[in-house]
């Protein structure tokens, strides 16, 4: 039977999609504004806003604290969240569904708490608000993201291949390097892309931990004081970088797809980090 | 045997690093602050006193704080529900290049940083905006009508922000419903509303659940969209959170406050799934 689509649904589905991308095109297309103000429609196209944004110190400085606090925070969310999915999913123990719980909490806590609890607890450590904490508090909040898509690329894991290479004399190490690492990669890359876009968009923890200096945190203190086209100019520039990498993790997962047949359904790289209720619901 | 015991928690080594140090122990120094005393000198004093909830709960403007936070919570819950669900459905049942592209979409926002978003509404709402021109031109207005920097430009902000968090688990429960149903409900002579009470609605319900606890969560710490797009005179709880701690160094207060909006997350959890199990066992997550 296919599926019959009336007017009414199709309109309001149209009514959807345009909603959701119309603020996202109007700040891209007020970004090659040539006017001074924030004028829609432009009065003109240009590449000036461009200019007044890559030049301006505090832009450039807060993407690169972002990217280095993005990738960091990144890596150490792939590191702990794949680890925790293989436990969670590859073995029977004490307290199990506890666990599964706990590392999918930080989805479900106000990000604003752990802010304020995480400068509260910073001096316990010894540390001062800055690029390390705020590392480590958006490495929790990618943390579930993670667990989400490998527990998802899991699902049609075969464990018979494991045993396989341990009986066959490979060592523990080498099995997860060459066997199960590989089978389960585009889960761990698309937890990894998600972990780093939260990362790169987070404001409500880094409020409270950051220097202030995260391009999220400088935009919105721009566009607070002084709105001009020169704020959606860099969020373009972003936006162009997370198509490029998106780009390149899906290009590396079809790699990996020819590699590795058959293709695990649910792990296509670039599942965005919304689609993790999925494995939790 | 006993080694291979210790296997599964060396796995879970490198999350509990990160998760009791950072998650766990900022969450229980939140609570146990919050009962700790405010100094005049910018400092919370180790201290047991119930007095930062007293204020919290007896003070007219931080009720209406809350009151404020928990209404539009509600109202962004009930009004993404209602836009995502045939929505949804819709998606759900398309199949091949069109539901990607349509997915494609839905994805959009969440990988635009919150700032350019938020850029975007303030300048289709704004006084001199895309709507109040086109409103003007049409002859429809004879003043721009005041969107942004009012709760209905926050509204429409954050239902932005949050619509795509209600539509995936929408669509996720929904693609698990076997099409046959729907084909024996009607063969059974269930009418098209009956099908939907009944079929269709159930089992939709977890992703319902999903959704509302994933908008109220974020409605609840939302700092930036009632910072960039909300009136000054309709507090909500996140960036009062931060006032309090960040500007007025009331640090025991701001952590009573967010031990409060913490504990309505866990309630709002702890019921949904309490009604799922009562209601709709085979939906209940928890």
């Amino acid at each position: 039977m296919k599926p019959q689509f009336g007017v009414a649904e199709r309109f309001h589905a149209a009514a959807v999609l345009l909603f959701l991308v119309a603020p996202i095109l109007v700040a891209m297309i007020v970004a090659f504004s040539s006017g001074n103000r924030l004028d829609f429609p432009p009065p003109g196209l240009s590449l000036r806003w461009f200019g007044v944004a890559l030049g301006n110190e505090l832009f450039i400085d807060g993407l690169l604290v972002s990217l280095v606090l993005a990738a960091a925070s990144a890596v150490l969310a792939t590191i702990a969240g794949t680890g925790a999915a293989l436990a969670i999913n590859h073995h029977r123990f004490r307290g199990r569904s506890l666990v599964q719980a706990a590392v999918m909490l930080p989805i479900a806590m106000p990000t604003i708490v752990l802010g304020l609890g995480l400068l509260f607890t910073l001096s316990i450590y010894d540390m001062q608000p800055g690029l390390l904490p705020t590392i480590l508090g958006h490495a929790v909040l990618g943390l579930p993201y993670v667990v989400a898509m490998v527990t998802a690329a899991l699902a049609s894991y075969d464990t018979s291949l494991e045993r396989a290479s341990l009986n066959l004399g490979a060592g523990p190490a080498r099995t997860f390097l060459r066997v199960t690492l590989p089978l389960i990669g585009n889960g761990v890359v698309a937890g990894g892309v998600s972990a780093f876009m939260i990362s790169l968009d987070n404001i409500s923890l880094s409020l409270f931990i950051s220097k202030g200096d995260t391009l999220p945190l400088r935009l919105m203190q721009q566009l607070q004081s002084y709105a001009d086209p020169s704020v959606a100019a860099i969020a373009t520039v972003v936006v162009g970088l997370s198509a490029a990498g998106f780009l390149l993790s899906l290009a590396w997962g079809a790699r990996r797809r020819r590699l590795v047949e058959p293709a695990p359904p649910g792990a296509a790289a670039g599942r965005p980090p919304a689609e993790s209720k999925e494995a939790t619901a | 045997m006993r080694s291979r015991a210790l296997v599964p928690w060396l796995w879970l080594l490198p999350a509990g690093c990160l998760l009791v140090p950072f998650f766990v122990l900022p969450l229980a120094v939140t609570f146990r602050n919050s009962f700790w005393r405010d100094d005049d000198s910018g400092v919370a004093v180790p201290a047991f006193t119930f007095a930062n909830y007293a204020r919290v709960l007896g003070d007219p403007y931080y009720l209406q704080v809350f009151g404020n936070t928990l209404w539009i919570a509600l109202l962004i819950a009930a009004l993404a529900l209602a836009i995502a669900f045939p929505f949804a459905w819709l998606l759900a049942r398309l199949t091949g290049r069109a539901q990607a592209l349509v997915f494609w979409v839905v994805y959009l926002p969440l990988y635009v940083s919150v700032v350019m978003r938020a850029f975007g509404w303030i300048v289709i709402l704004a006084d001199s905006g895309v709507v109040n021109q086109a409103l003007l031109a049409m002859g429809l207005i004879r003043q721009p009508i005041r969107i942004l920097f009012e709760v209905e430009g926050m509204v429409i902000g954050m239902l932005h922000r949050y619509l795509p968090l209600m539509i995936v688990p929408l669509v996720t429960a929904l693609r698990k419903l076997d099409p046959s149903l729907l084909r024996a409900s009607a063969n059974l002579g269930a009418g098209h509303w009956y099908t939907w009470r009944r079929v269709v609605v159930p089992a939709a319900l977890p992703g319902i659940v999903a959704g509302t606890q994933l908008v109220f969560s974020g409605v609840l710490s939302d700092y930036v969209t009632p910072s960039l797009m909300g009136a000054s005179g309709y507090q909500l709880v996140a960036p009062a959170i931060y006032y309090e701690a960040a500007t007025n160094s009331a640090w025991a207060l701001a952590g009573a406050m967010a031990t409060l909006t913490l504990a309505l997350v866990s309630l709002l959890l702890v019921v949904a799934n309490a009604l799922l199990r009562r209601f709709a066992p085979w939906a209940a997550t928890l």
